[in-house]
């Protein structure tokens, strides 16, 4: 690469501009000379952008050292996906003023939902240089005749923010479009795959997964320029009077109203979009000077609003706003001098993300403060400390064998040009996600989509996919639109939009939320109250409210569980409280009053050992088990030991569980005790009893909501079409029960069950636990009221059935205690 | 299968079967509603790949309580089919032609929206409003505050449309949403009979009689 024209161009643009070369830009510029792949770890803002850009300018001049300055129209050649839009139009920015400082006559166009369609058509027509796309508008350009051809003259494909795709099914989406590619374009032009990704436990797997389709090891480049990161605790003045639960915080605003004046610009991290609209009121409230310079960003808030906000935030403009995971990736905003999170960020690498949103000064401390909502999350604090100075960072985990994934994208393909099931079969195959997928497997998803599964072929009027000769396509353009609008349908519950009867869009909002509603009534989006007026054509008509009380808005959307790192840390933690002789943190130290009680009514366990508590209340008999796992597994644990108890004699649970611990409730006494406990968290039989018991459970139909929607069975309506859909429309929970009725063996519905296994239950973290738990010393308590560690759980709303009784007998129990 | 309940309504007997329908002994009929039938079908010509014995089994259960119950007579209170047109329809037309004999009459509902000569076909009396038979009074949608101007007042009315659920709810927190006929003092509303239909809960008032329907039994429920 020395003395190639391209680096020296690059170096002199460098030189002119007052920038010099990090180490990892020219270890990647190297790579991308030798027509390598690979990975580059570095954090948000500092030149990762340019490492891989650079790079293919560098190959570019090379290639054409002569007239590199007047070529035009040179094709496509970077392919720029991220998994955000509001990023497009910076990277873009940056991109054009290397390509005008360098001279190149490139252009950068930008491909995503919000691209108009004059400029796709000009698109089609003239492909810029760079193309900065979304992955569900990459599929969609896949969904266009004649697409492969844009890629002919593609050089470097880049993911950015791999870490943030890589464990979703976008990510599935990327590796896909990938191998599609690279499978059609011809051999001699190599193309380099390159991702950028923020530091995760699993960095070479993530490698491994982006480069699966070329067949290639390839490089990690590191960056090594980790940002100091200070961690304050925001303490309530009495941990006494604290609240044990909880999950707003609201009392302690009062705090950090002076942390906001101190610093020039904040960002308030709250975990979901219901509490921070609370926040936003109260924020306001307590300081009302705050009117006109804070803003609320979630990702219910029209999209036009969010964009104004995050203009304003970069030019320093406001002085502080209460957000959502919406503002985890993306543009650095200069002017955020500090962080503060609100409740427990539930992973270490999510903490250190957001942390990382401030401080962008070179050797500027990344600062952010922690706000617990109720007193055991202070030990969270303590954790997340211990965490990150030693490093601990989450794996990401690829997802795999994503049928409805695979479903849509060979739909995607059938509206293009079409497809051979004997091609794509191989470049499916050459993803990591679908290594594994058999031939059987994939003719029955082919089979799928052009038969509809089973059916009496002379009553059937099945159309989708049709088969012209070798080739799969779809025909009817009707069924092509529908198609094509569903990709990258944001999977929710029918959201509607909100509007101003004078104008305007504020967001979207729950149906679910909507129907409860009385017109008049009033409730909050956005941080306006809004009074509700009438819904018409899917859209919730307001107008702005004076009223002050106003209902908060709940979203069903996912509520996150404590990671699997952060969860061992905590049961560590643990340790230090038990154990006198440790020298305790300060929050630790806040905290020993509560634990103090604790040890009166209960117990508190060291990370050896495992609390279970029985408690009686006039709710019924409840039983407390803390693993300390996160939601996820304790949801797992509840169903398979209420099945497991429920083996012992016929009884029916209610399970309630948080990020520390779960609960079971019953009627009757709970047949738990220190003779069977063992048996009870026995790994024998684990996979059986896991099968029974989500079986009975809810698990396998609430995830297979967005598997239907993904795999094209549940439409969600076209624009002007609205009414004609209706008779289109079923529930998840419909198409559910009618599939497990006449068609138990479809594919989507085993994905639904495997998709409990792998995610909802973290069948391996589970596993894990039950070892651990086999090895520890199990103490069963039983206080007289309820304790600190389980009062959290006990308030906790989100609750499921679980029963070994037969339904018959359910219901009849029911009326005996309704007095029917 | 579970054994019917008797309902008594002015002397006349009505059988609730479990299978989602009423069965009247003193007209020899079988009622119900919301068959809904082609849906499935009408999913799976738009490429919607639901499986095509989701609407099949609903039409076997419906011959099945034909025969069961020996009537010759079916009223519908509305939306027999679901869409316009599809291949899964010509199922039902050609076991019509095997069994001619039956009277079909049918209150037209939102969804019957096939072309008058499918129903010429099939035989099916279409009732543009309602069916009366003695005091007994046949709708697709009954409104509470659209009674029964036009006649007597006092005709019982059964209609459909609303695809009623009870929701049970126990201790623990534990809730099931079960469909139900639902009785008031002076109309009947009957659950759908298709399996492949959402469901709308409904809230009894006092004096209001719930018949729920599980997998196997029928729960009374005043």
């Amino acid at each position: 690469m020395k003395n190639s024209s391209g680096l020296n161009e690059t170096l002199k643009w460098l030189r002119q501009t007052n920038r010099s070369a990090f180490k990892f830009q020219i270890e990647t510029w190297q790579h991308i000379y030798n027509n390598e792949s690979g990975l580059v770890n570095a954090p948000t803002g500092c030149g990762k952008t340019y490492s891989v850009f650079l790079g293919s300018i560098i190959k570019f001049i090379n290639n054409n050292p002569a007239d590199f300055q007047t070529i035009c129209n040179s094709g496509l050649q970077v392919l720029w996906v991220t998994p955000l839009r509001a990023l497009a139009t910076d990277i873009a920015r940056a991109m054009e003023e290397v390509i005008e400082g360098i001279g190149l006559k490139w252009k950068v166009g930008i491909r995503n939902g919000d691209t108009s369609i004059s400029e796709r058509k000009r698109q089609k027509s003239q492909m810029p240089e760079v193309l900065i796309i979304t992955p569900e508008s990459l599929h969609l350009l896949l969904a266009q005749k004649g697409s492969l051809y844009f890629f002919t003259n593609l050089s470097v494909l880049v993911v950015d923010e791999w870490h943030a795709l890589l464990g979703s099914k976008r990510g599935v989406q990327v590796e896909l479009a990938i191998s599609r590619i690279l499978g059609n374009v011809k051999v001699n032009n190599k193309i380099c795959i390159w991702g950028l990704s923020a530091t995760i436990g699993n960095l070479t797997e993530a490698k491994s997964v982006l480069l699966k389709p070329t067949g290639r090891n390839g490089e990690i480049v590191k960056a090594n320029m980790e940002k100091q990161v200070e961690i304050i605790s925001v303490f309530p003045d009495e941990i006494e009077n604290f609240p044990w639960s909880g999950h707003l915080g609201l009392n302690l605003v009062s705090k950090i109203i002076p942390i906001i004046k101190k610093y020039r610009t904040t960002l308030v991290f709250i975990n979901t979009r219901g509490m921070a609209e609370v926040w936003y009121q109260a924020l306001l409230n307590h300081c009302p000077d705050l009117a006109g310079v804070i803003a609320l960003h979630h990702g219910s808030i029209d999209s036009e609003l969010r964009s104004w906000i995050e203009e304003n935030l970069n030019s320093g403009s406001l002085k502080v706003v209460v957000c959502t995971s919406s503002l985890d990736l993306g543009v650095d905003f200069r002017p955020v001098e500090t962080v503060i999170q609100v409740g427990s960020p539930k992973g270490v690498a999510r903490f250190l993300q957001r942390a990382g949103r401030s401080g962008h000064q070179p050797d500027a401390v990344s600062r952010i403060y922690f706000l617990p909502t109720h007193s055991l999350e202070l030990l969270e604090a303590a954790a997340l400390k211990a965490a990150i100075s030693e490093n601990m960072m989450e794996s990401r985990e690829p997802k795999l064998m994503c049928f409805d994934v695979l479903i849509q994208y060979l739909n995607t393909l059938a509206v293009g040009d079409g497809f051979i099931p004997d091609l794509v079969f191989e470049e499916v195959k050459s993803t990591f996600s679908f290594g594994e997928i058999t031939r059987q497997e994939f003719d029955d998803v082919i089979y799928f989509i052009s038969q509809g599964g089973k059916a009496f072929q002379e009553y059937d009027a099945f159309r989708k996919v049709e088969k012209e000769g070798e080739l799969y396509k779809i025909n009817s353009r009707k069924i092509a639109m529908r198609h094509l609008l569903h990709i990258g349908t944001i999977v929710s519950d029918s959201m509607l939009k909100v509007k101003l009867i004078s104008g305007g869009y504020v967001g979207v909002i729950e149906e679910y939320f909507i129907s409860r509603l009385e017109p008049g009534d009033v409730f909050s989006l956005a941080g306006f109250h809004l009074e509700y007026v009438m819904i018409k054509e899917m859209t919730v008509l307001v107008r702005k409210s004076k009223i002050k009380k106003a209902k908060v808005p709940s979203w069903n959307g996912g509520r996150m569980s404590l990671s699997a790192n952060l969860g061992k840390v905590l049961r560590h933690q643990l340790n230090l409280v038990t154990d006198v002789k440790s020298v305790l943190s300060e929050e630790l130290k806040i905290l020993s009053p509560l634990f103090e009680i604790q040890k009166q009514l209960s117990h508190v366990p060291n990370e050896n050992e495992l609390l279970i508590e029985h408690i009686e209340t006039k709710d019924g008999f409840h039983l407390f088990v803390y693993p300390f796992e996160g939601r996820l597994v304790h949801e797992a644990m509840a169903a398979i030991l209420a099945f497991r108890i429920s083996r012992i004699r016929p009884i029916t649970f209610s399970l309630a569980m948080n990020d520390y611990g779960f609960e079971l409730l019953s009627d009757q006494p709970i047949p738990v005790d220190d003779t069977n406990i063992y048996e009870l968290f026995s790994l024998k039989n684990l996979l059986n009893d896991i099968q029974r018991s989500v079986n009975s459970s809810e698990m396998a139909r609430r995830k297979f909501r967005d598997i239907a929607v993904i795999g094209g069975l549940i439409f969600q309506g076209m624009p002007g079409e609205k009414k004609k859909a209706r008779h289109l429309q079923a529930s998840a929970s419909l198409l559910f029960n009618v599939l497990s009725e006449y068609d138990s063996g479809h594919l989507l519905l085993r994905q639904a069950f495997s998709e409990v296994m792998e995610q909802q239950m973290e069948e391996q973290r589970l596993r894990e636990m039950l070892e651990r738990v086999q090895q520890s010393k199990i103490i069963i308590t039983y206080p007289a009221k309820l304790t600190p560690f389980c009062f959290p759980i006990k308030v906790d709303s989100m609750r499921e059935d679980l029963s070994s009784e037969k339904l018959e007998d359910r219901v009849r129990k029911m009326q005996v205690e309704l007095g029917a | 299968m579970f054994n019917p309940i008797p309902h008594k309504i002015e002397g006349n007997t009505f059988w609730i079967s479990q299978e989602r329908c009423l069965y009247w002994e003193d007209q020899n009929a079988l009622i119900l509603a919301d068959m809904h039938l082609g849906k499935a079908g009408h999913f799976r010509s738009k490429g919607v790949s639901v499986p095509q014995k989701a609407g099949v089994a609903d039409l076997q259960r419906l011959i099945a309580q034909l025969f069961l119950f020996k009537a010759d007579r079916v009223i519908i209170v509305g939306d027999f089919t679901h869409s316009v047109y599809n291949k899964e329809l010509s199922l039902f037309n050609k076991w019509r032609h095997d069994f001619p004999l039956f009277q079909f009459d049918l209150i037209r509902g939102n969804h019957d929206i096939l072309e008058d000569h499918w129903y010429v076909e099939t035989q099916i009396q279409i009732h543009k409003k309602e069916l009366r038979i003695d005091n007994f009074c046949f709708r697709h949608e009954f409104m509470e505050d659209d009674p029964l101007k036009d006649t007597r007042d006092s005709a019982f009315v059964f209609s459909g449309h609303v695809h009623p659920a009870i929701r049970m709810s126990g201790k623990g927190r534990q809730t099931i949403s079960l469909p139900c006929f639902y009785f008031t003092e002076k109309h009947c509303i009957l659950p759908a009979f298709s399996k492949f239909t959402g469901m709308y809960k409904v809230q009894p008032k006092q004096g209001d009689i719930v018949y729920a329907i599980t997998d196997n039994e029928i729960i009374r429920k005043t």
